[in-house]
């Protein structure tokens, strides 16, 4: 029998939220070695093994199929992989890690509360900057799929950015951003303001599926995602 | 250039070139990333391949010759008017077809006679075909973003509007949206009264200190980005912008027009009677049409190959008049695709405006065409 990998969440709340969830689904999880070990196995069910990795990182594990299941942020996954639903399979949202991925614009755009605003300003900008509009995000193929794919707007920079994106606008490196809030305060703090259909996603913490061969006539990953789904 | 790789019809092409006038020219497969970035904007990223120099610059395997021929162009400081020919490979991430294929094509640089280079533009692309494709029955598809602009400044629409349809227009999707606000209108919710009550009273330069002001205490620099006189210009259109309805009937002529489909031979006169009947001057754009087809038939081009369709368009800011693609008769792959580009050459830093049409062939389907008899 195939040994089938589940990666979970190395550290922090979304790692601890996780293992309460399994507990509750009956998939009692022991280490492997010491506490501090990042393997572990799932007791009850024969072959089961969980791997302790960062949350981006299990999104690429998933792309490449070198693992079965993961738990991490849907953004996450969906940034990660083109052809995502062809890939893996959101079996069960989780009901925590809450963020939503958003376009935010300095509050004092007064005249830019939707997408067809920030569309007219796309437009001209390099008429009037000499320059394309610039978008600081970490999220470039989620922002390419909603800019040119919902909205029609071709014409803008990604500045890649991978932290304090939110501090971007006002430091001069871009003039929006793309970015995860999840109350909004920090956006706020920076004064800027998400625009009225500017919600990308609505990401959660997500049991995740690599689509794998043989996945099919295996009992124990059906056993697994009913576990997890009967225990929110 | 070793030959070993290259499409067995690859002479047959430079030949072609030749007798064209057109100087072959050769550009690095390794290019900065950024002009192809900016010009055609952040959904190539995804079908490029990108990769960063120990530097940190932006560099990709170049995804297509135009706008390395231009660039060539204009570091090197050749006057006008040039003819550039090439044939090389291009590398894009591509669903389908191999990553990396052939593409060979002419850009023709400064003639100022708009009319006869566009002729000449269709006339060598169609040729060119004819001699790899002998006996095939090819068939053009023509549009022209000109006369889209003339009918919808014809319409009366005020600036800003017509702005957004040209920007749109080669993206039927965003146009129908647009279609549909011009429809129904809605007004702007949401302002704050006393910024409303300052538009609303024409005191321009109280909302610019105010923005001005904001913009200081919150730490956001006011000539980074956009500055607030922008800002409030911009506030002041979109609301006056928001009440602009097109009526029915001017909507209904728009949507007709934008369903024109019928052989090129037949569109002068089509044109000119959508234009006696809704009553339009669309003046300057239909005399280019109508030269650029006589120019064609002098040319001794095989009009009943070429169909008109007035929603052809390439939505990229560059495009400005002419665009066509040439398929095989019941096929759809695309063996050569054209247009102007009037906007390219300043956009890419030229300093003086430089008129400019081309195609390209691709070919990988011209050797798929070729291997299906």
């Amino acid at each position: 029998m195939s040994v089938i990998t589940i990666a979970l969440p190395s550290k922090g709340r979304i790692k601890e939220d996780t293992a309460v969830i399994f507990e509750r689904a009956g998939l009692a999880i022991s280490a492997v070695g010491n506490d501090r070990s990042y393997r572990g196995r799932v007791d009850g069910i024969e072959g089961v093994e969980i791997a302790y990795l960062s949350a981006s990182e299990i999104a690429r594990e998933l792309a490449s199929g070198a693992v079965d299941f993961g738990v991490t942020g849907e953004d996450l996954v969906r940034e990660g992989m083109p052809g995502v639903d062809q890939k893996v399979e959101f079996c069960a949202r989780l009901g925590f890690g809450h963020a939503d991925v958003v376009v935010a614009v300095p509050e004092i755009w007064l005249d830019v509360e939707t997408m067809a605003d920030l569309g007219d300003v796309a437009a001209d900008f390099r008429a009037r900057h000499g320059r394309r509009l610039q978008i600081a995000t970490k999220y470039w193929r989620l922002t390419q799929q909603f800019f040119s794919g919902s909205h029609g707007i071709q014409l803008y920079r990604i500045v890649e950015s991978l932290g304090a994106t939110e501090g971007a606008p006002a430091a001069g490196q871009a003039d929006i951003i793309v970015d995860i809030t999840s109350t909004g305060s920090t956006l706020r703090a920076n004064h800027l303001k998400v625009l009225s259909d500017g919600v990308m996603l609505k990401s959660e913490a997500c049991l995740v599926r690599a689509r794998k061969p043989g996945h099919e006539e295996d009992p124990r990953i059906r056993q697994i995602v009913e576990a997890v789904r009967a225990a929110l | 250039m070793p030959l070993i790789d290259m499409p067995e019809f690859s002479a047959d092409l430079l030949a072609e070139f030749a007798a064209r006038r057109a100087e072959r020219v050769n550009t690095p497969v390794i290019q900065p990333a950024e002009p192809f970035l900016d010009m055609a904007g952040e959904d190539l990223r995804r079908r490029i391949f990108l990769t960063e120099s120990e530097t940190g610059a932006n560099l990709c395997l170049r995804p297509e010759f135009t706008i390395p021929v231009c660039l060539r162009h204009i570091e090197t400081a050749t006057g006008t008017p040039r003819r550039y020919s090439y044939l090389g490979e291009v590398f894009r991430q591509r669903r389908e077809g191999a990553h990396e294929f052939y593409q060979a094509g002419i850009e023709d640089l400064g003639d100022k006679d708009t009319a006869s280079a566009d002729a000449r533009a269709i006339g060598d692309a169609f040729g060119v075909l004819k001699t790899v494709l002998p006996g095939r029955k090819l068939t053009l598809t023509l549009g022209d973003q000109a006369v889209f602009e003339a009918v919808v400044k014809a319409l009366g629409l005020p600036f800003g509007w017509q702005r957004r349809l040209i920007h749109a227009f080669g993206d039927m999707a965003h146009l129908e949206a647009l279609l549909d606000r011009l429809a129904k209108p809605q007004a702007v919710a949401g302002l704050d009264p006393e910024i409303a009550a300052l538009i609303a009273s024409g005191n321009e330069a109280e909302l610019v200190a105010r923005i001005d002001a904001t913009m200081q205490e919150t730490g956001y620099s006011t000539n980074a980005s956009r500055s607030p006189t922008e800002i409030a210009r911009r506030l002041k259109e979109k609301l006056e912008l928001a009440e602009t309805r097109l009526d029915g009937t001017a909507l209904l002529l728009l949507r007709e027009f934008l369903t024109l489909q019928l052989p090129l031979a037949d569109a002068p006169a089509a044109l000119a009677g959508f234009a006696d009947a809704a009553d339009l001057k669309l003046g300057p754009a239909i005399a280019m049409f109508d030269a650029r087809l006589a120019a064609l038939a002098n040319a001794g081009a095989d009009l009943s190959a070429m169909t008109y369709r007035a929603a052809f368009g390439r939505p990229l800011d560059y495009y400005t008049g002419l665009v066509f693609e040439v398929t095989e008769a019941g096929s759809t792959a695309v063996l050569a695709g054209g247009g102007r580009f009037d906007r390219l050459m300043t956009l890419l830093g030229a300093k003086e405006l430089i008129p400019a049409v081309g195609f390209s062939l691709w070919l990988d389907r011209l050797e798929a065409a070729r291997a299906r008899r």
